[in-house]
């Protein structure tokens, strides 16, 4: 859809695009520059064990700003995560000012240092399969993320991340 | 020292008897199996908290030692445990994880547990009240009254939790097994309702025991940044690890200065009732539960040992049920922050119990595991860890340090360290 010569969905798809080769490549900051003063992320799973919508990981965008900061004090799996993403729908406003994505994913843990690196380094592992629902502003042609919600369908999730999805 | 040849490497390290064990009792299949039969299917096991089946007709599946289990909520409210067995054909009655029967099923009626394959139908208490075409063929040979579910003992304690134990005549009574380790949170978790926020599950290729063990040691702060920054103090240095009977431990409370960590807050404002601001007490339960309360959020583990090398991990949060809706957001932030599949701390316990889980596969040469630090029974103690293992030896009537050996009682380090000096 164009408004006013300005393909909106194409810079929503280019945005989420975007975010994941920078998440891939753990550019965070990358990342977070495509994120608005506003930005709300959120890691969500739906558990039918304990009958509940939960939420693993939230956080505004200085919150997750502070958690890439501290990344290097931690002990973490350095196993690369790469993702495989799809933007099914993209829906614009009205105004063209906005627009909510819904995107499916899938991820995958390449081995390097989490297990048995002799035996596993290399070796890529099905992590993580969801769906992006993003909500993003529009202006001067550009997409910028202020909502991200992971929705994820794993609840087994190993020795889970300290990262970003 | 310097690098050690092998016969080094694997001589008797110079502690006592109680204060290393052999790493065989991680890796051998022999010993897994016996720990199934001789601890697991004895023991009180925590199976899940009573908010997942909060409605009459409600239900959750799960399993002990391979055992396939379920727990459900009767019309009269009372939690009843059976084993998912059909006691036709031995089809897994209940499938799915957690539901209501109050929907029927494409075998069954409402209110019924209903086996799908031949569609045998047992009410809440376990009774089979339905056997499809039950006299002719039958006869009058067997019927109905006979063929009732296994039932289990189980009751719902300490905080809600839902106890099961396969043992119809337990050794002690659940008061008996966990109350006096439980006395210093009793008053917190049973002052109102508490409710599950957060459910997930780890495979991880390691012992059981290994995991257990870092739920009782704490020295590993060392690997949590998170830990350091919010906790190295004087008062956390006097934190007491207090053994109770049935190698139960309790780690002693301090208040965590949870704002050194940056982006964190206090947690003062949601404590759980009767707990002083930003405390934190953590009870580790024989063979592998632990309940683990830092002020505003509760986190329990409960272990499903899966091999001598694999264990599941199931990870609850609970908070008060009566939380309002911005309670309860602060405090699932307060649970995943640290705790959460993506959070600070649980990520670094797991990488630490699977690199041992790599140098301790089957197959692999017995090592020795030390468990020797002596500080007074204060934090960095690992008397948690010692007095666990005389408790897993009786049990197993095996030698921790040699598990070709028979259980004896193992010489104390504190006699060893008064000899010393
Ligand atoms: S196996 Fe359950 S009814 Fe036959
Ligand atoms: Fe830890």
């Amino acid at each position: 859809m164009a408004t006013n010569g300005v393909d909106v969905a194409g810079a929503v798809r280019d945005t989420i695009y975007r975010a994941a080769i920078h998440l891939d490549a753990q550019k965070w900051d990358d990342w977070l520059e495509l994120c608005d003063e506003k930005f709300h992320y959120a890691i969500k799973a739906f558990s039918p064990e304990i009958n509940y919508d939960m939420i693993y990981l939230q956080g505004t965008r200085k919150e997750m700003q502070t958690l890439i900061k501290l990344l290097p004090k931690h002990n973490t799996d350095h196993s690369p995560l790469t993702r495989h993403t799809t933007v099914y729908t993209v829906d614009v406003a009205p105004d063209g000012k906005s627009a909510k994505a819904v995107s499916s994913f899938v991820i995958y843990q390449n081995m390097l240092d989490g297990t048995n690196s002799h035996i596993d380094a290399g070796e890529s592992r099905l992590f993580l399969v969801g769906k992006y629902i993003d909500t993003l502003e529009v202006s001067d042609g550009k997409a910028r993320f202020v909502d991200r919600e992971v929705r994820l369908e794993n609840r087994r999730l190993d020795k889970g991340s300290h990262w970003p999805l | 020292m310097p690098a050690r040849n092998h016969a080094q490497w694997t001589a008797k390290p110079p502690l006592a008897n109680d204060e290393w064990i052999d790493s065989r009792i991680y890796s051998d299949q022999e010993i897994f199996e016996q720990e199934n039969e001789r601890i697991f299917k004895k023991v009180w096991v925590p199976v899940c908290h009573e908010s997942e089946l909060s409605k009459p007709y409600d239900f959750r599946t799960m399993s002990i030692a391979n055992e396939p289990i379920i727990v459900c909520r009767g019309p009269d409210n009372q939690v009843r445990a059976f084993l998912n067995v059909c006691p036709h054909r031995g089809m897994l009655i209940e499938r799915r994880p957690s539901g209501s029967f109050l929907e029927g099923q494409p075998s069954g009626n409402p209110k019924r547990i209903t086996c799908m394959f031949h569609a045998w139908q047992f009410d809440m208490k376990g009774n089979c009240v339905y056997v499809a075409r039950e006299k002719e063929g039958y006869q009058d040979r067997l019927c109905k009254e006979e063929v009732g579910l296994r039932r289990l003992r189980c009751e719902v304690k300490f905080g809600g939790f839902v106890w099961v134990t396969l043992d119809d005549n337990p050794a002690v009574s659940l008061e008996d097994w966990a109350g006096k380790a439980f006395t210093c949170l009793q008053k917190s978790l049973d002052a109102e309702p508490l409710e599950v926020f957060h459910y997930h599950k780890a495979i991880i290729n390691t012992n059981y025991k290994l995991w257990h063990d870092t739920n009782s040691e704490f020295y590993h702060d060392f690997m949590h940044y998170h830990n350091r920054v919010t906790g190295f103090n004087d008062a956390y240095f006097a934190r007491k690890n207090e053994a109770f009977e049935h190698g139960h431990v309790v780690v002693g409370t301090f208040e965590v200065n949870y704002q050194n960590y940056e982006g964190f807050e206090s947690r003062a404002a949601l404590s759980f009732p009767h707990l002083p601001p930003n405390q934190w007490y953590m009870i580790d339960m024989f063979p592998g539960y632990n309940f683990n309360l830092r002020g505003s959020a509760l986190r329990c583990d409960i272990v499903t040992p899966l091999g001598p090398d694999k264990v599941m991990i199931e990870f609850r949060g609970l908070g008060l049920k009566r939380d309002t809706p911005e309670e309860r957001q602060t405090r699932i932030n307060h649970h995943n922050s640290i705790w959460g599949p993506f959070g600070r701390n649980l990520h670094e316990d797991l990488i630490g119990v699977a690199g041992q889980g790599t140098t301790m596969r089957p197959g692999t040469e017995s090592r020795r595991i030390l468990h020797g630090r002596q500080e007074n029974q204060t934090i960095h103690d690992e008397n948690g860890m010692r007095h666990y293992y005389d408790e897993w030896g009786r049990w197993m009537n095996i030698m921790p340090n040699n598990p070709d050996q028979t259980w004896s009682e193992r010489s104390t380090a504190s006699a060893a360290v008064a000899a010393a000096e």
